[in-house]
């Protein structure tokens, strides 16, 4: 597996503010990979010290082999979490600058950022000027704006933020186009159901920690099973149920089972039969990225919040 | 180098695309020619013909037929004047004007000379309405031989503002002026003129009246002195030949003329066109910086371009603008000079006169001496140190308001050269001049002012190579700054800060 973008146990302080702490990850060429993290957990430090907008002060980075972005920098595309654009331009002439900058001849980036703009629904505002058009069109004028001079690793920093729901899902279209394509896309975000249907891997940073890096199933497996039962006839049994950690009773007669890591709740259901235990209801609850990620960065990141 | 370029081109098209940008063009010579046209526009046709009264007291009306008499060569020679302009663009420009010599004839008779060679339908000149037309009292204001009663009526006639028809007007008319000849017969005391008038600002009337009786004044003096009144013309007409030489000028060639005070003088304009040009490009810079800064476009940018490129893009893009600027009034200034003399009637007149070869010597002057290169030399050393500064500066703010703050300091300190512009033509080489050139950011603005006064060579090259020197440290320094505050976001940088990452600390 050939790796896109690799960092090494990279630091970053800023005075005594340490916004990068020992962060190391591996993005794989051709995946789509989720920079995930709470305000302040230094998401966007990271993303400029790959593009080599800061140095790092220690660690290693490679991008696309390279060890400065700069020298690389035509072959990666960035979204940064501000979003802006030169107001008088109109869309073509916008994204077609921004493509020549990254060296790609004028007609043959004018002519990209046509079809960009026709594939992606704005095809009638291609000679519009940015400040004609609305905020989220500004939005996409730049999300294309990064990936006209055809990249092979994209950076997006809260690419979905400010989109309406039929937005993202271009966004969404732009990103498994990309992927689908080649190339490699790491963006960052808080909403996790993007994550979740987009990337095969991911990072969660807290405090400019990696506090978890790993597949979308993985970071699941990271969060306790939980089971909600409902018995017949209320026993004390269930206290000698094996690999239960902890239990909840809740309204309407039912418990909140949490199983101890590594144990299964098909395990749980044997003991259940073996006990003649009779259940109403067995209901095993998958955890989703949302309740990972609250349960890794929550604490530190509401103390973060209010400090 | 081929970012720089890129950058270059979009901030050259986006400040020409802008109004502010061809405003800019347009109002140097809109100025110019309004600042020279409006007044004779009004001349010729704002002023509305003033009718005034005279009253002569003197025994035999002869004080009454002096002032008339003046009063009507004035006339006469505004007349001839209005006729040269009308009828300089109806000539037929191929035929030969020389050996007229318009100054000598009324122009009745220039226009009989003259009509061979116009055009056929060239028509008739009207001769324009007089300035100042006499006009007689009405029966109530009329003269009873006591002037205290006579000016008892007057004062409260004028003061009411009224209007009447004189004799022989289809029209009311309100009286403009009233004036009262009177003399001593029985003295040698010079005549007197009581003029009354409303309107004090106007004083031009007044003035050839009275100088019309001192005149005459000094003649009959003359005369009872036993002096010929010819011959006392003749003496009074005559003036110490003064002429001027320049030692500097080729032997033969030292006398100073017009041409000359043009090529002293001209500096100081451009040192105007500079100043403007520097302020000008200045503020673009900084503008388009603070959109990019406000906007976010900037960390785009940064991903695709070093600080380094999108500093001497910006640099060399709002430079190409305020070069293109600079040009086209230097340009517009003479065509409009040139115009303005061709369509006045002057060059087809009076071909060899100063005012008709103004464009040709400013054409010639720009061609020849050093004044273009050293524009364009100073033009450009200025303003990479102003540009400089506001980037640097420009850089560490997030909106316009912010800057405000610095660009209001440096405002204040480039009023210093537009101080001085008028004072150092008149010493150029003296101390205060010299030490102001020393001081770089004034270098460009003084160094220029001084250019005609050939200041010493030991000067001009040193100042140059302390100005390039600051140039480069200023760069140097605004690179530095550039680079750590381009993405910085909050509060302003301090001074000490900008000072720390200059240093690297």
């Amino acid at each position: 597996m050939s790796v896109a973008l690799e960092l090494r146990h990279v630091c970053k302080s800023f005075g005594t503010f340490h916004a990068v702490q020992d962060l190391s990850l591996s993005v794989p060429v051709g995946s789509v990979y989720g920079f995930l993290g709470p305000n302040g957990a230094g998401k966007t430090t990271s993303l400029r010290m790959i593009l080599g907008m800061l140095l790092p002060d220690s660690g290693e980075l490679s991008v696309l082999g390279s060890p400065s972005a700069m020298a690389v920098r035509n072959r990666v595309g960035y979204l940064p979490e501000e979003k802006g654009m030169y107001r008088t331009m109109t869309a073509v002439e916008a994204i077609a600058y921004f493509a020549t900058l990254k060296g790609v001849s004028g007609r043959v980036a004018r002519a990209r950022a046509r079809d960009l703009l026709g594939r992606y629904g704005l095809g009638a505002f291609a000679d519009k000027k940015i400040e004609a058009l609305s905020k989220g069109m500004g939005q996409k004028v730049q999300v294309l704006a990064s990936i006209a001079h055809d990249p092979e690793l994209v950076l997006l920093d809260e690419p979905f933020s400010g989109l309406d729901p039929v937005n993202q899902e271009v966004l969404e279209e732009v990103i498994v186009d990309l992927k689908a394509r080649g190339c490699t896309v790491l963006f960052s975000t808080h909403v996790m159901a993007h994550a979740e249907r987009l990337c095969d891997r991911l990072i969660i940073l807290g405090g400019g920690r990696g506090l978890f890096e790993g597949t979308v199933a993985e970071a699941r497996r990271r969060m306790p099973v939980q089971i909600r039962v409902e018995w017949v006839d209320p026993t004390q049994a269930l206290e000698s149920l094996p690999g239960v950690r902890s239990r909840t009773r809740q309204e309407g007669g039912i418990w909140c089972l949490e199983l101890d890591s590594g144990a299964s709740a098909a395990a749980v259901l044997e003991a259940c039969f073996e006990r003649s235990l009779r259940l109403r209801r067995f209901e095993v609850r998958e955890n989703d990225l949302h309740e990972v990620f609250v349960h890794l960065v929550g604490p530190g990141a509401r103390e973060a919040t209010l400090r | 180098m081929r970012n720089t370029l890129l950058i270059a081109v979009r901030e050259f098209l986006d400040n020409a695309r802008t109004r502010g940008f061809w405003f800019g063009i347009l109002l140097v010579p809109l100025i110019w020619m309004v600042a020279s046209q409006v007044p004779l526009l009004l001349a010729r046709k704002g002023t509305p013909t003033r009718h005034f009264a005279l009253i002569d007291t003197s025994a035999d009306g002869r004080l009454g037929a002096v002032v008339s008499g003046r009063l009507k060569e004035v006339e006469s020679r505004r007349e001839n004047l209005r006729f040269r302009e009308w009828v300089a663009p109806r000539l037929r420009s191929d035929q030969p004007l020389s050996g007229l010599d318009p100054a000598s004839r009324p122009w009745e008779r220039l226009q009989q000379e003259l009509t061979p060679w116009m055009k056929d339908d060239a028509g008739r000149f009207t001769p324009p309405e007089p300035l100042h037309r006499r006009v007689a009292l009405s029966k109530e204001l009329e003269w009873r031989g006591d002037r205290g009663e006579f000016e008892a009526r007057l004062r409260d006639w004028m003061r009411e503002d009224r209007t009447f028809r004189p004799e022989g007007s289809d029209r009311e008319v309100s009286l403009f002026a009233v004036a009262i000849l009177e003399e001593d017969p029985a003295s040698n005391a010079p005549p007197s003129l009581r003029f009354w008038s409303v309107n004090q600002a106007d004083t031009q009337l007044r003035e050839r009246m009275g100088e019309a009786l001192s005149r005459e004044f000094r003649r009959r003096e003359y005369a009872r002195l036993g002096m010929d009144p010819v011959v006392v013309d003749q003496v009074e007409k005559g003036q110490a030949r003064v002429i001027g030489l320049d030692p500097r000028k080729a032997a033969g060639e030292e006398r100073v003329g017009a041409a000359d005070l043009l090529r002293q003088w001209a500096p100081s304009a451009f040192v105007y066109l500079l100043w403007i040009a520097v302020f000008g490009v200045s503020q673009m810079l900084l503008n388009s910086l603070i959109e990019e800064r406000s906007n976010r476009i900037l960390e785009v940018l940064m991903s695709s371009v070093t600080p380094l490129e999108l500093m001497a893009g910006k640099l060399v893009g709002v430079a190409a603008v305020g070069t293109v600027m600079a040009l086209a009034w230097i340009g517009s200034l003479v065509l409009v000079t040139f115009w303005m003399i061709h369509t006045s009637g002057a060059a087809a007149l009076a071909p060899d006169s100063m005012v008709t070869r103004l464009p040709i010597e400013l054409a010639t002057l720009l061609g020849d001496s050093w004044l273009l290169p050293a524009f364009g030399l100073y033009f450009l050393l200025g303003y990479l140190f102003y540009a400089g500064v506001i980037l640097a500066l420009g850089s560490t703010c997030n909106d316009l308001k912010e800057a405000q703050n610095f660009t209001g300091v440096i405002a204040l300190l480039m009023m210093v050269p537009l101080v001085s512009i008028t004072f150092i033509p008149k010493d150029p080489n003296g101390p205060v001049a010299t030490v102001l050139s020393w001081i770089p950011p004034y270098t460009p603005f003084v160094m220029m002012n001084r250019v005609a006064a050939h200041p010493p060579m030991l000067e001009v090259i040193g100042t140059l190579v302390l100005l390039v020197v600051s140039d480069i440290v200023v760069l140097w320094a605004c690179a530095r700054i550039f680079r750590i505050a381009v993405l910085r976001t909050g509060q302003p940088a301090s001074l000490a800060q900008l000072l720390r990452w200059v240093l690297g600390r």
